[in-house]
């Protein structure tokens, strides 16, 4: 390999870091624009594939194959570690349906699709299977960015379905890959090797998570910033183990994450913090990576059938696949067309289409450039739509939006006792305009902190309760329903 | 403050009927509409519908206070009512909510109504009281039990 510039690691850095600096600055301007926010970092990747840096991607997809997977697995760790037990609990079913039962639904309308496009029935499987995983981080920002927020359930059930139809995909795209490369035979075998494997990843998953959470508070670190690295370890570990057994890594990083997330950490808030970080390295790096692999002068060729396929899949796979899945819910219509709208693909298609290039399928490269396509049209349009189609819809939450400033205890200890709540004051809470020293409140609690629009005002027993208030609390866990009486609901 | 200054023995529902969120709230406000008539049910409902927007005041073990403020109501008033077969009131522990105390406040008395929310959470704190409201056979008995609990703090 003829690539002088790129041993040099003065270059690399530079243009590593021009990309990343360039993805964060125009993270801001997509938000504004109402554009996921991860579609200008596959541009700058487009940018950046005539480089050496994209030469060199190319010639060896492993190393895509690798990035994009540590990225993934940094991402489903995330999800996992923010995905409340609650809510796990309260939408299991639906979204277990959908990323199993699902999944497979989708990629079976889709092959449909790429069929009468010309692909074989094997290719137009795998492109199914490919394209067939959805991400909520990808539609969140742009909602979160504009102060709207979906209505619980479905806000829910989008995100747990993300988490859970990764791993689904990502075993899913193997067998057919091997299948076309006449590797092994399609049958009843694979579906069965498929179960097995997400069977083995959340015995794992769960076991780990476990074995995280007990270990935690016992390994006391030097220093808090070696917490995260910790987590990172068990994130690590909880891919890698089931992976060597032949287990489904992806399963098994999310559920440690939600297992370790749902427990009292120490140092949690700085751990979660890194986490979300890391999570969006990851990101940034999956849309780099695709942009990078493309070879723009190829692009062309492949752009109408490509393009078409994207829309048939927004337009009939995803939402045949969920208005199916999830008849027997008897959710209402609304919900249901948002659910099959808003199911953005997101960077996991880009690792799953170098599955075939390296194991150098026929025709790979154009399944390639195909994936390219149907994510870019999955991506932009569901997220140019999905401002309009919340607020049309009447999906948005009547929810407090999130506070204006996070109020937290860090510590290197686990604390006990009292916590933080945070409170955005109406009208109509029993609270609103009576002075702090009247309010009621058990002996242990107390208002700490007052924000008034951008003012951060220090409470008084003689300061008055006005609407629009953020009014943070310090009170004990067993009075929180109380203090929710008085205040009405808790900020996210 | 004592909790026979806000309950009259007229207030006492022994057997809530309705299923709903909306209904039990329905069925709550009607003795204080029917006592102050310049009172509008719906807009009293709306009130506390209102309130409910903010998040259940169903706090927990089987008990919802539901409160608002209204003009033309003299007088913080309350209302207590009970279902034996419990509802759904999006409580905040999931569990179905038998014992409803309402409190309905004049405009202007922000503070008084904060002490009558305190109050009547305190009242019903004690399992051993709910239980024995829950076996009670009429409103006079229930009456006469959150007399007695009130009386001991």
């Amino acid at each position: 390999m003829n690539t002088p510039q790129l041993s040099s690691l003065p270059f690399l850095a530079a243009i590593c870091s021009l990309l990343l600096l360039a993805s964060v600055a125009l993270s801001g301007t997509s938000r504004r624009v109402g554009v996921p926010v991860i579609l200008p970092f596959l541009g700058l990747g487009l940018l950046a594939s005539s480089t050496s840096l994209g030469v060199v991607l190319r010639q060896s997809y492993h190393v895509s194959f690798v990035l994009g997977t540590l990225s993934l697995v940094l991402i489903l760790f995330d999800g996992g570690l923010n995905t409340p037990l609650s809510m796990a609990r309260s939408f299991a079913l639906p979204s277990i349906v959908l990323a199993t039962v699902g999944v497979l639904g989708t990629t079976a309308l889709f092959a449909l699709c790429a069929r009468l496009f010309g692909f074989s029935w094997p290719q137009a499987f795998l492109l199914g299977a490919v394209v067939s995983p959805t991400d909520a981080a990808v539609v969140f920002p742009v909602l979160r960015g504009s102060g709207i927020q979906p209505q619980k359930r479905v806000a829910s059930i989008l995100e747990l379905e993300s988490c859970l139809n990764d791993p689904v995909a990502a075993s899913l795209t193997p067998a057919f890959t091997l299948s076309l490369a006449g590797e092994a035979p399609l049958a009843a075998q694979s579906f069965a090797h498929m179960a097995l494997s997400l069977g083995v990843g959340g015995v794992f998953g769960l076991g780990l998570g476990w074995l995280g959470r007990v270990m935690a508070p016992r390994i006391r670190p030097a220093a808090g910033g070696l917490y995260p690295l910790m987590t990172l370890g068990f994130a690590l570990l909880a891919f890698g183990l089931p992976e060597l057994v032949g287990g489904s890594g992806f399963l098994a990083v999310y559920l440690a994450g939600l297992i370790m997330g749902n427990s009292e950490m120490p140092y949690r808030a700085g751990i979660l913090r890194v986490h979300d970080s890391l999570a969006w390295l990851g990101q940034v790096v999956m849309y780099l990576v695709l942009g990078l692999l493309i070879t723009p002068s190829h692009l062309l060729k492949v752009a109408p059938q490509g393009i078409a396929l994207g829309i048939l899949l927004s337009a009939f796979a995803r939402p045949g696949s969920v208005m199916l899945c999830l008849l027997p819910f008897r959710y209402p219509l609304r919900e249901l067309v948002y659910l099959a709208v808003v199911g953005l693909r997101g960077a996991l298609p880009i690792i799953l289409a170098t599955y075939p290039l390296l194991w150098h399928v026929e025709d790979a490269r154009l399944i390639f450039d195909t994936v390219f396509f149907v994510v870019l049209v999955n991506t932009f349009v569901p997220g140019s739509m999905v401002l309009w189609l919340t607020r049309q819809l009447g999906i948005e939450s009547d929810e407090p939006p999130p506070p204006p400033a996070l109020l937290e205890v860090v510590s290197t200890r686990v604390l006990t006792g009292a916590k933080i709540i945070s409170f955005s004051l109406e009208a109509s809470a029993a609270a609103c305009g009576a002075p702090i020293s009247e309010l009621p409140f058990p002996p242990d609690s107390a208002v700490i902190l007052l924000i008034r629009d951008n003012e951060v005002i220090a409470p008084k027993g003689a300061t008055v309760l006005a609407p629009g208030d953020h009014v943070y609390v310090l009170c004990k866990p067993a009075d929180q329903p109380f203090i929710q009486l008085l205040l009405g609901r808790p900020e996210a | 403050m004592n909790i026979t200054e806000i309950l009259a023995p007229d207030m006492i529902l022994p057997d809530i009927r309705a299923n709903s969120k909306n209904g039990v709230l329905e069925e709550l406000a009607a003795p204080i509409c029917a006592k102050y008539r310049q009172i509008k049910l719906n807009e009293l409902v709306e009130v506390l519908v209102q309130r409910e927007r903010l998040g259940s005041t169903a706090i927990g073990d089987g008990i919802a206070i539901p409160h608002g403020k209204i003009g033309g109501i003299p007088r913080i008033v309350g209302v207590f009512g009970r279902s034996l077969k419990g509802v759904d009131f999006e409580s905040l522990d999931g569990k179905p909510t038998h014992l409803f105390f309402l409190l309905v406040a004049p405009e202007e008395s922000t503070s008084l109504h904060l002490k009558a929310l305190a109050r009547v959470s305190r009242l019903l704190k004690s399992a051993t009281f709910r239980e024995q409201l829950m076996k009670a056979t009429d409103s006079a008995e229930l009456y006469r039990l959150l007399k007695e609990e009130d009386a001991r703090y």
